[in-house]
Protein backbone atom coordinates (compact mmCIF):
# COMPACT_ATOMS: atom_id res chain seq x y z
CA UNK A 1 0.00 0.00 0.00
CA UNK A 2 1.35 3.34 -0.73
CA UNK A 3 -0.26 6.38 1.59
CA UNK A 4 0.47 10.11 1.40
CA UNK A 5 -1.33 11.92 4.76
CA UNK A 6 -1.64 15.54 4.65
CA UNK A 7 1.24 15.72 2.19
CA UNK A 8 2.76 19.53 0.84
CA UNK A 9 5.28 20.32 -0.71
CA UNK A 10 6.73 23.79 -1.54
CA UNK A 11 9.56 25.05 -3.54
CA UNK A 12 10.19 28.41 -2.13
CA UNK A 13 7.07 30.10 -1.60
CA UNK A 14 5.30 28.15 -3.82
CA UNK A 15 2.66 25.35 -2.53
CA UNK A 16 3.26 22.40 -5.37
CA UNK A 17 1.33 19.82 -3.30
CA UNK A 18 -1.12 21.00 -1.15
CA UNK A 19 -2.33 18.63 1.68
CA UNK A 20 -3.10 15.70 -0.38
CA UNK A 21 -4.25 12.38 1.11
CA UNK A 22 -4.57 8.97 -0.72
CA UNK A 23 -4.54 5.16 -0.22
CA UNK A 24 -4.03 2.55 -2.55
CA UNK A 25 -5.35 -0.88 -2.65
CA UNK A 26 -3.43 -4.18 -4.62
CA UNK A 27 -4.18 -4.23 -8.26
CA UNK A 28 -5.21 -0.65 -8.69
CA UNK A 29 -4.28 0.93 -11.80
CA UNK A 30 -4.89 4.79 -10.59
CA UNK A 31 -4.81 7.35 -13.68
CA UNK A 32 -3.06 10.45 -12.21
CA UNK A 33 -4.73 12.95 -14.07
CA UNK A 34 -3.74 17.08 -14.14
CA UNK A 35 -3.08 19.73 -16.10
CA UNK A 36 0.48 21.06 -16.82
CA UNK A 37 2.16 21.91 -13.45
CA UNK A 38 -0.76 20.47 -11.40
CA UNK A 39 1.92 18.88 -9.02
CA UNK A 40 1.44 15.22 -10.57
CA UNK A 41 5.23 15.23 -11.39
CA UNK A 42 6.02 16.56 -7.84
CA UNK A 43 3.90 14.01 -6.01
CA UNK A 44 5.64 10.95 -7.75
CA UNK A 45 8.86 12.45 -6.91
CA UNK A 46 7.67 12.48 -3.25
CA UNK A 47 6.29 9.12 -3.09
CA UNK A 48 9.60 7.65 -3.99
CA UNK A 49 11.92 10.03 -1.68
CA UNK A 50 13.85 11.77 -4.46
CA UNK A 51 12.22 14.92 -3.02
CA UNK A 52 11.13 15.49 0.63
CA UNK A 53 7.75 16.34 1.67
CA UNK A 54 7.73 20.07 3.32
CA UNK A 55 5.17 18.30 5.79
CA UNK A 56 3.04 15.25 5.84
CA UNK A 57 3.11 11.56 6.06
CA UNK A 58 4.19 8.95 3.06
CA UNK A 59 4.90 5.60 3.16
CA UNK A 60 5.42 2.71 0.99
CA UNK A 61 4.64 -0.51 2.65
CA UNK A 62 6.01 -0.30 5.90
CA UNK A 63 8.60 2.23 4.82
CA UNK A 64 9.18 5.85 4.64
CA UNK A 65 10.70 6.95 1.43
CA UNK A 66 13.04 9.35 3.13
CA UNK A 67 14.20 7.38 6.23
CA UNK A 68 14.44 3.89 4.25
CA UNK A 69 14.70 5.01 0.81
CA UNK A 70 16.64 2.32 -0.39
CA UNK A 71 14.19 -0.42 0.75
CA UNK A 72 11.15 1.68 -0.74
CA UNK A 73 13.50 1.92 -4.24
CA UNK A 74 13.74 -1.73 -4.35
CA UNK A 75 9.63 -1.92 -4.41
CA UNK A 76 9.00 0.57 -7.02
CA UNK A 77 9.71 0.66 -10.32
CA UNK A 78 9.88 4.36 -11.81
CA UNK A 79 9.33 5.87 -15.11
CA UNK A 80 10.72 9.50 -14.70
CA UNK A 81 9.11 12.24 -16.80
CA UNK A 82 10.40 12.57 -20.78
CA UNK A 83 12.20 9.12 -20.00
CA UNK A 84 16.02 9.89 -19.18
CA UNK A 85 18.16 7.33 -20.56
CA UNK A 86 22.02 7.38 -20.78
CA UNK A 87 21.90 7.89 -24.79
CA UNK A 88 25.56 6.32 -25.48
CA UNK A 89 24.53 2.84 -23.58
CA UNK A 90 23.79 -0.13 -25.60
CA UNK A 91 20.34 -1.21 -24.72
CA UNK A 92 21.56 -4.39 -23.24
CA UNK A 93 24.10 -2.61 -21.07
CA UNK A 94 21.53 0.12 -19.48
CA UNK A 95 19.09 -2.77 -19.01
CA UNK A 96 22.07 -5.08 -17.27
CA UNK A 97 23.16 -1.95 -15.44
CA UNK A 98 19.32 -1.41 -13.84
CA UNK A 99 19.39 -5.27 -13.30
CA UNK A 100 22.60 -5.18 -11.19
CA UNK A 101 21.06 -1.87 -9.13
CA UNK A 102 18.40 -4.02 -8.41
CA UNK A 103 20.00 -7.35 -7.80
CA UNK A 104 18.15 -9.12 -10.41
CA UNK A 105 19.12 -11.28 -13.74
CA UNK A 106 15.97 -11.67 -14.94
CA UNK A 107 16.12 -8.32 -17.20
CA UNK A 108 16.18 -10.82 -20.31
CA UNK A 109 13.05 -11.58 -20.15
CA UNK A 110 11.45 -8.21 -19.07
CA UNK A 111 13.09 -7.17 -22.65
CA UNK A 112 11.27 -9.52 -24.70
CA UNK A 113 8.52 -9.06 -22.61
CA UNK A 114 8.58 -5.43 -23.46
CA UNK A 115 9.77 -6.06 -27.45
CA UNK A 116 13.22 -5.13 -26.82
CA UNK A 117 14.52 -8.38 -27.86
CA UNK A 118 16.03 -6.98 -31.40
CA UNK A 119 17.75 -3.92 -30.56
CA UNK A 120 19.15 -5.49 -27.33
CA UNK A 121 23.02 -4.52 -29.22
CA UNK A 122 22.34 -1.13 -30.78
CA UNK A 123 23.00 1.89 -28.79
CA UNK A 124 19.86 3.88 -26.95
CA UNK A 125 20.30 6.87 -28.98
CA UNK A 126 19.88 4.79 -32.42
CA UNK A 127 16.12 3.86 -31.00
CA UNK A 128 13.08 5.87 -32.20
CA UNK A 129 11.00 7.44 -29.54
CA UNK A 130 8.77 4.53 -29.09
CA UNK A 131 11.49 2.00 -28.31
CA UNK A 132 13.14 4.68 -26.37
CA UNK A 133 9.36 4.72 -24.39
CA UNK A 134 10.38 0.48 -24.24
CA UNK A 135 13.75 0.70 -22.63
CA UNK A 136 11.96 3.24 -19.49
CA UNK A 137 9.61 0.81 -19.14
CA UNK A 138 12.09 -2.18 -18.79
CA UNK A 139 14.03 -0.51 -17.03
CA UNK A 140 11.01 -0.01 -14.32
CA UNK A 141 9.83 -3.23 -14.59
CA UNK A 142 13.01 -4.86 -13.62
CA UNK A 143 13.22 -6.25 -10.47
CA UNK A 144 9.40 -6.95 -10.30
CA UNK A 145 8.62 -4.26 -8.02
CA UNK A 146 5.10 -4.39 -6.76
CA UNK A 147 4.29 -0.98 -7.50
CA UNK A 148 5.03 0.81 -10.55
CA UNK A 149 4.72 4.84 -11.27
CA UNK A 150 4.82 5.87 -14.55
CA UNK A 151 5.16 9.60 -15.22
CA UNK A 152 3.70 10.17 -18.86
CA UNK A 153 4.11 6.65 -20.31
CA UNK A 154 2.91 7.66 -23.55
CA UNK A 155 4.48 11.12 -24.26
CA UNK A 156 5.46 11.70 -27.60
CA UNK A 157 4.61 8.23 -29.02
CA UNK A 158 2.47 7.81 -32.00
CA UNK A 159 -1.37 6.33 -31.43
CA UNK A 160 -0.16 2.77 -32.04
CA UNK A 161 3.16 2.84 -30.02
CA UNK A 162 0.56 4.36 -27.05
CA UNK A 163 -1.94 1.82 -27.32
CA UNK A 164 0.82 -0.56 -26.77
CA UNK A 165 1.96 0.81 -23.79
CA UNK A 166 -1.69 0.81 -22.31
CA UNK A 167 -1.97 -2.54 -23.15
CA UNK A 168 0.82 -3.46 -21.52
CA UNK A 169 -0.17 -0.99 -18.26
CA UNK A 170 -3.52 -3.21 -18.31
CA UNK A 171 -1.64 -6.32 -18.33
CA UNK A 172 0.89 -5.36 -15.90
CA UNK A 173 -2.34 -3.67 -13.65
CA UNK A 174 -3.24 -7.44 -13.09
CA UNK A 175 -0.65 -7.84 -10.48
CA UNK A 176 0.86 -4.57 -9.48
CA UNK A 177 -0.14 -1.33 -8.68
CA UNK A 178 0.24 1.35 -10.80
CA UNK A 179 0.46 4.76 -10.32
CA UNK A 180 0.30 6.60 -14.26
CA UNK A 181 0.01 10.39 -14.75
CA UNK A 182 -1.15 11.77 -18.17
CA UNK A 183 -2.95 14.81 -18.96
CA UNK A 184 -4.58 12.75 -22.13
CA UNK A 185 -8.02 12.13 -20.51
CA UNK A 186 -8.82 9.34 -23.06
CA UNK A 187 -5.53 7.13 -22.01
CA UNK A 188 -7.09 7.59 -18.14
CA UNK A 189 -10.49 6.36 -19.59
CA UNK A 190 -8.77 3.41 -21.30
CA UNK A 191 -6.28 2.35 -18.57
CA UNK A 192 -7.31 2.95 -15.48
CA UNK A 193 -9.63 1.73 -12.65
CA UNK A 194 -9.47 4.33 -10.54
CA UNK A 195 -8.76 8.40 -11.13
CA UNK A 196 -7.19 11.45 -8.88
CA UNK A 197 -7.48 14.58 -10.14
CA UNK A 198 -5.13 17.12 -8.95
CA UNK A 199 -5.66 20.68 -9.96
CA UNK A 200 -2.88 23.27 -8.98
CA UNK A 201 -1.36 20.83 -6.32
CA UNK A 202 -4.18 20.01 -4.94
CA UNK A 203 -7.30 16.61 -5.02
CA UNK A 204 -10.46 17.75 -6.42
CA UNK A 205 -11.39 14.22 -7.57
CA UNK A 206 -10.56 10.55 -6.32
CA UNK A 207 -12.71 7.67 -6.94
CA UNK A 208 -13.52 5.55 -9.23
CA UNK A 209 -13.71 5.86 -13.56
CA UNK A 210 -17.19 7.45 -14.79
CA UNK A 211 -18.91 4.63 -16.62
CA UNK A 212 -20.17 6.19 -19.45
CA UNK A 213 -18.06 6.68 -22.51
CA UNK A 214 -16.43 10.32 -22.36
CA UNK A 215 -17.31 10.53 -18.89
CA UNK A 216 -13.81 11.30 -17.68
CA UNK A 217 -13.27 14.35 -20.25
CA UNK A 218 -16.94 15.56 -18.07
CA UNK A 219 -15.58 14.88 -15.23
CA UNK A 220 -12.14 16.43 -15.29
CA UNK A 221 -13.86 19.61 -16.59
CA UNK A 222 -15.99 19.77 -14.13
CA UNK A 223 -13.34 19.85 -11.26
CA UNK A 224 -11.11 21.57 -13.06
CA UNK A 225 -13.90 24.23 -13.93
CA UNK A 226 -14.75 24.17 -10.44
CA UNK A 227 -11.21 24.89 -8.76
CA UNK A 228 -10.81 27.57 -11.05
CA UNK B 1 29.00 0.07 -6.15
CA UNK B 2 31.05 -1.87 -8.73
CA UNK B 3 27.92 -1.91 -10.99
CA UNK B 4 28.01 2.16 -10.34
CA UNK B 5 31.94 2.44 -10.99
CA UNK B 6 31.76 0.29 -14.06
CA UNK B 7 29.27 2.64 -15.54
CA UNK B 8 31.23 5.77 -14.82
CA UNK B 9 34.30 3.88 -16.59
CA UNK B 10 32.29 3.18 -19.44
CA UNK B 11 31.03 6.32 -19.93
CA UNK B 12 34.13 8.33 -20.03
CA UNK B 13 35.67 5.28 -21.99
CA UNK B 14 32.90 4.79 -24.65
CA UNK B 15 33.54 8.56 -25.52
CA UNK B 16 37.07 9.12 -28.05
CA UNK B 17 36.94 12.78 -26.07
CA UNK B 18 37.91 10.55 -22.97
CA UNK B 19 40.69 8.94 -24.93
CA UNK B 20 42.00 11.97 -26.40
CA UNK B 21 42.09 13.94 -23.10
CA UNK B 22 44.34 11.19 -21.51
CA UNK B 23 46.44 10.82 -24.58
CA UNK B 24 47.14 14.81 -24.42
CA UNK B 25 47.88 14.73 -20.88
CA UNK B 26 50.60 11.75 -21.45
CA UNK B 27 52.01 13.44 -24.61
CA UNK B 28 52.19 17.09 -22.63
CA UNK B 29 53.58 15.88 -19.37
CA UNK B 30 56.22 13.48 -21.40
CA UNK B 31 57.10 16.38 -23.61
CA UNK B 32 57.76 18.97 -20.61
CA UNK B 33 60.08 17.04 -18.71
CA UNK B 34 61.84 15.50 -21.46
CA UNK B 35 62.60 19.07 -23.40
CA UNK B 36 64.75 20.48 -20.33
CA UNK B 37 66.10 17.14 -18.89
CA UNK B 38 69.63 17.46 -20.74
CA UNK B 39 69.74 21.00 -20.17
CA UNK B 40 68.96 19.98 -16.20
CA UNK B 41 71.59 17.62 -16.33
CA UNK B 42 70.00 15.62 -12.90
CA UNK B 43 68.33 12.20 -13.01
CA UNK B 44 65.88 13.78 -11.05
CA UNK B 45 61.93 13.13 -11.67
CA UNK B 46 61.37 15.91 -9.62
CA UNK B 47 61.19 18.67 -11.92
CA UNK B 48 58.14 16.43 -13.45
CA UNK B 49 56.57 16.34 -10.45
CA UNK B 50 56.77 20.09 -9.67
CA UNK B 51 55.25 20.31 -13.36
CA UNK B 52 52.08 18.10 -12.97
CA UNK B 53 50.05 19.79 -10.48
CA UNK B 54 49.73 22.23 -13.47
CA UNK B 55 48.90 19.39 -15.87
CA UNK B 56 46.19 18.35 -13.40
CA UNK B 57 45.03 21.79 -12.96
CA UNK B 58 43.41 21.60 -16.60
CA UNK B 59 43.35 17.53 -16.93
CA UNK B 60 40.83 16.85 -14.03
CA UNK B 61 38.30 19.73 -14.34
CA UNK B 62 37.94 18.83 -17.74
CA UNK B 63 36.91 14.62 -16.61
CA UNK B 64 35.14 15.79 -13.80
CA UNK B 65 33.25 18.80 -15.74
CA UNK B 66 30.39 16.32 -16.89
CA UNK B 67 30.16 13.99 -13.72
CA UNK B 68 27.23 15.40 -12.47
CA UNK B 69 26.52 18.53 -14.63
CA UNK B 70 25.73 16.47 -17.77
CA UNK B 71 23.81 14.23 -15.40
CA UNK B 72 21.19 16.96 -14.08
CA UNK B 73 21.63 18.67 -17.55
CA UNK B 74 20.25 15.35 -19.02
CA UNK B 75 17.93 14.61 -16.20
CA UNK B 76 19.49 10.97 -15.57
CA UNK B 77 20.49 12.32 -12.23
CA UNK B 78 16.73 10.99 -11.57
CA UNK B 79 17.14 7.76 -13.09
CA UNK B 80 20.50 7.64 -10.70
CA UNK B 81 18.99 8.65 -7.77
CA UNK B 82 15.57 6.64 -7.67
CA UNK B 83 18.06 3.30 -8.25
CA UNK B 84 18.70 1.77 -4.62
CA UNK B 85 21.83 3.54 -4.50
CA UNK B 86 22.40 5.66 -1.54
CA UNK B 87 24.19 9.23 -2.47
CA UNK B 88 27.49 8.41 -0.92
CA UNK B 89 27.80 5.54 -3.07
CA UNK B 90 26.95 7.51 -5.87
CA UNK B 91 29.48 10.19 -4.91
CA UNK B 92 32.12 7.52 -4.09
CA UNK B 93 31.82 5.49 -7.57
CA UNK B 94 31.92 8.58 -9.66
CA UNK B 95 35.15 9.79 -7.38
CA UNK B 96 36.50 6.09 -7.66
CA UNK B 97 36.02 5.81 -11.46
CA UNK B 98 37.71 9.44 -11.77
CA UNK B 99 40.78 8.24 -10.05
CA UNK B 100 41.08 5.01 -12.01
CA UNK B 101 41.42 7.41 -15.08
CA UNK B 102 43.76 9.33 -13.54
CA UNK B 103 46.09 6.27 -12.67
CA UNK B 104 45.70 5.16 -16.78
CA UNK B 105 46.40 8.99 -17.46
CA UNK B 106 49.68 8.67 -15.27
CA UNK B 107 50.72 5.32 -16.18
CA UNK B 108 51.41 6.91 -19.70
CA UNK B 109 53.94 8.79 -17.80
CA UNK B 110 55.85 5.86 -16.28
CA UNK B 111 58.09 5.92 -19.42
CA UNK B 112 59.83 8.59 -18.36
CA UNK B 113 61.21 6.63 -14.81
CA UNK B 114 61.71 3.52 -16.80
CA UNK B 115 63.95 5.67 -19.37
CA UNK B 116 66.13 7.21 -16.87
CA UNK B 117 66.52 3.74 -15.45
CA UNK B 118 67.76 2.84 -18.52
CA UNK B 119 70.32 5.99 -18.78
CA UNK B 120 71.75 5.85 -14.87
CA UNK B 121 70.84 5.27 -11.36
CA UNK B 122 67.36 7.25 -9.96
CA UNK B 123 66.60 6.53 -5.83
CA UNK B 124 62.84 4.51 -7.14
CA UNK B 125 61.53 5.43 -3.43
CA UNK B 126 61.57 8.93 -4.56
CA UNK B 127 60.09 8.08 -7.43
CA UNK B 128 57.67 5.77 -5.81
CA UNK B 129 56.42 8.73 -3.36
CA UNK B 130 56.23 11.23 -6.45
CA UNK B 131 53.72 9.24 -7.73
CA UNK B 132 51.63 8.31 -4.64
CA UNK B 133 51.64 12.58 -3.96
CA UNK B 134 50.75 12.95 -7.30
CA UNK B 135 47.66 10.38 -6.68
CA UNK B 136 46.57 11.58 -3.77
CA UNK B 137 46.81 15.64 -5.18
CA UNK B 138 44.49 14.12 -8.11
CA UNK B 139 42.28 12.91 -5.95
CA UNK B 140 42.01 16.23 -3.87
CA UNK B 141 41.49 17.80 -6.96
CA UNK B 142 38.84 15.40 -8.37
CA UNK B 143 36.77 15.68 -4.78
CA UNK B 144 36.85 19.36 -5.59
CA UNK B 145 35.54 19.56 -8.96
CA UNK B 146 32.96 16.88 -8.39
CA UNK B 147 31.56 18.84 -5.66
CA UNK B 148 31.33 22.43 -8.52
CA UNK B 149 30.15 19.78 -11.01
CA UNK B 150 27.25 18.88 -8.84
CA UNK B 151 26.26 22.52 -8.47
CA UNK B 152 25.47 23.26 -12.04
CA UNK B 153 24.09 22.49 -15.11
CA UNK B 154 26.79 23.87 -17.27
CA UNK B 155 29.55 21.47 -17.80
CA UNK B 156 31.84 24.74 -18.74
CA UNK B 157 31.44 26.65 -15.57
CA UNK B 158 31.55 23.43 -13.58
CA UNK B 159 35.15 23.49 -15.69
CA UNK B 160 35.91 27.13 -15.13
CA UNK B 161 35.10 27.01 -11.15
CA UNK B 162 36.81 24.27 -10.63
CA UNK B 163 40.12 25.56 -12.54
CA UNK B 164 40.46 29.05 -10.71
CA UNK B 165 39.84 27.93 -7.37
CA UNK B 166 41.93 24.97 -8.16
CA UNK B 167 44.40 27.64 -9.36
CA UNK B 168 43.98 30.05 -6.12
CA UNK B 169 45.08 26.90 -3.54
CA UNK B 170 48.20 26.14 -5.80
CA UNK B 171 49.43 29.58 -5.93
CA UNK B 172 48.66 29.92 -1.68
CA UNK B 173 52.25 29.76 -0.14
CA UNK B 174 53.42 30.56 -3.55
CA UNK B 175 56.70 33.13 -3.78
CA UNK B 176 54.14 35.24 -6.20
CA UNK B 177 51.49 35.59 -3.53
CA UNK B 178 53.96 36.16 -0.99
CA UNK B 179 55.08 39.39 -2.87
CA UNK B 180 51.45 41.00 -2.79
CA UNK B 181 50.04 39.38 1.04
CA UNK B 182 51.33 40.70 4.41
CA UNK B 183 53.62 38.42 5.78
CA UNK B 184 51.16 37.07 8.79
CA UNK B 185 48.40 36.24 6.25
CA UNK B 186 50.62 34.48 4.28
CA UNK B 187 51.85 32.21 7.03
CA UNK B 188 48.61 31.72 8.35
CA UNK B 189 47.51 30.11 4.00
CA UNK B 190 50.96 28.84 3.47
CA UNK B 191 49.47 25.38 5.81
CA UNK B 192 46.52 25.23 3.13
CA UNK B 193 47.92 25.38 0.44
CA UNK B 194 48.67 21.97 -2.05
CA UNK B 195 52.34 22.98 -2.96
CA UNK B 196 53.30 23.19 0.82
CA UNK B 197 52.35 19.78 1.07
CA UNK B 198 52.86 17.75 -2.44
CA UNK B 199 56.94 19.21 -2.63
CA UNK B 200 57.59 16.89 0.40
CA UNK B 201 56.29 14.07 -1.85
CA UNK B 202 58.45 15.81 -4.80
CA UNK B 203 61.82 14.93 -2.46
CA UNK B 204 60.76 11.52 -1.76
CA UNK B 205 59.22 12.18 1.84
CA UNK B 206 56.39 10.53 3.08
CA UNK B 207 55.20 13.40 5.37
CA UNK B 208 51.90 11.90 7.22
CA UNK B 209 50.45 15.77 8.00
CA UNK B 210 50.99 16.21 4.40
CA UNK B 211 48.73 12.58 4.12
CA UNK B 212 46.16 14.13 6.62
CA UNK B 213 45.86 17.73 4.86
CA UNK B 214 45.05 15.61 1.40
CA UNK B 215 42.87 12.96 3.27
CA UNK B 216 40.78 15.80 4.78
CA UNK B 217 40.13 17.86 1.81
CA UNK B 218 39.01 14.93 -0.43
CA UNK B 219 36.75 13.81 2.72
CA UNK B 220 35.54 17.62 2.53
CA UNK B 221 34.80 18.25 -0.71
CA UNK B 222 33.44 14.75 -1.12
CA UNK B 223 30.88 15.24 2.14
CA UNK B 224 30.05 18.55 0.75
CA UNK B 225 29.18 16.87 -2.74
CA UNK B 226 26.87 14.00 -0.67
CA UNK B 227 25.03 16.82 1.12
CA UNK B 228 24.39 18.56 -2.36
CA UNK B 229 22.75 15.70 -3.64
CA UNK B 230 20.98 15.04 -0.59
CA UNK B 231 20.10 18.59 -0.22
CA UNK B 232 18.35 18.38 -3.69
CA UNK B 233 15.00 19.73 -2.55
Amino acid sequence: MILLSSVSKFFGQKKAVDNISFKTKGGEIIGFLGPNGAGKTTTMRLILGYLKPSSGKISIGEFDPIENRIEVLKQVGYLPENNPLYLEMKVKEYLNFIAQAKNDNQWQKVAIDVGLGDVLLKKIEELSRGFKQRVGLAAALIGNPKYLILDEPTSGLDPLEQEKIRFLIKKLGQKKTIIFSTHILSEAEAVANRLIIIHKGKIVYDGKKPKEKGGVEKLFKLKVKNQN
Amino acid sequence: MKNLIKKELSHYLNNPLGYIVIVLFGIFANLFFVKDLFLIGSASLRPFFLLLPWLLLVFIPSITMRSFSEEKKNNTIEVLLTLPYSETQIVLAKFFAILIIITIALSLTLSLPLSLLFLTKIYLPEVLVGYVGVLFLGASFSALSLFFSSQTKNQVISFLLSTIILFFILILGSDFLASYLPRLIQEFFVPFSFFYHFNNFTKGVLDFRSLFYFCSFIFLFLFLTILVLEKRN
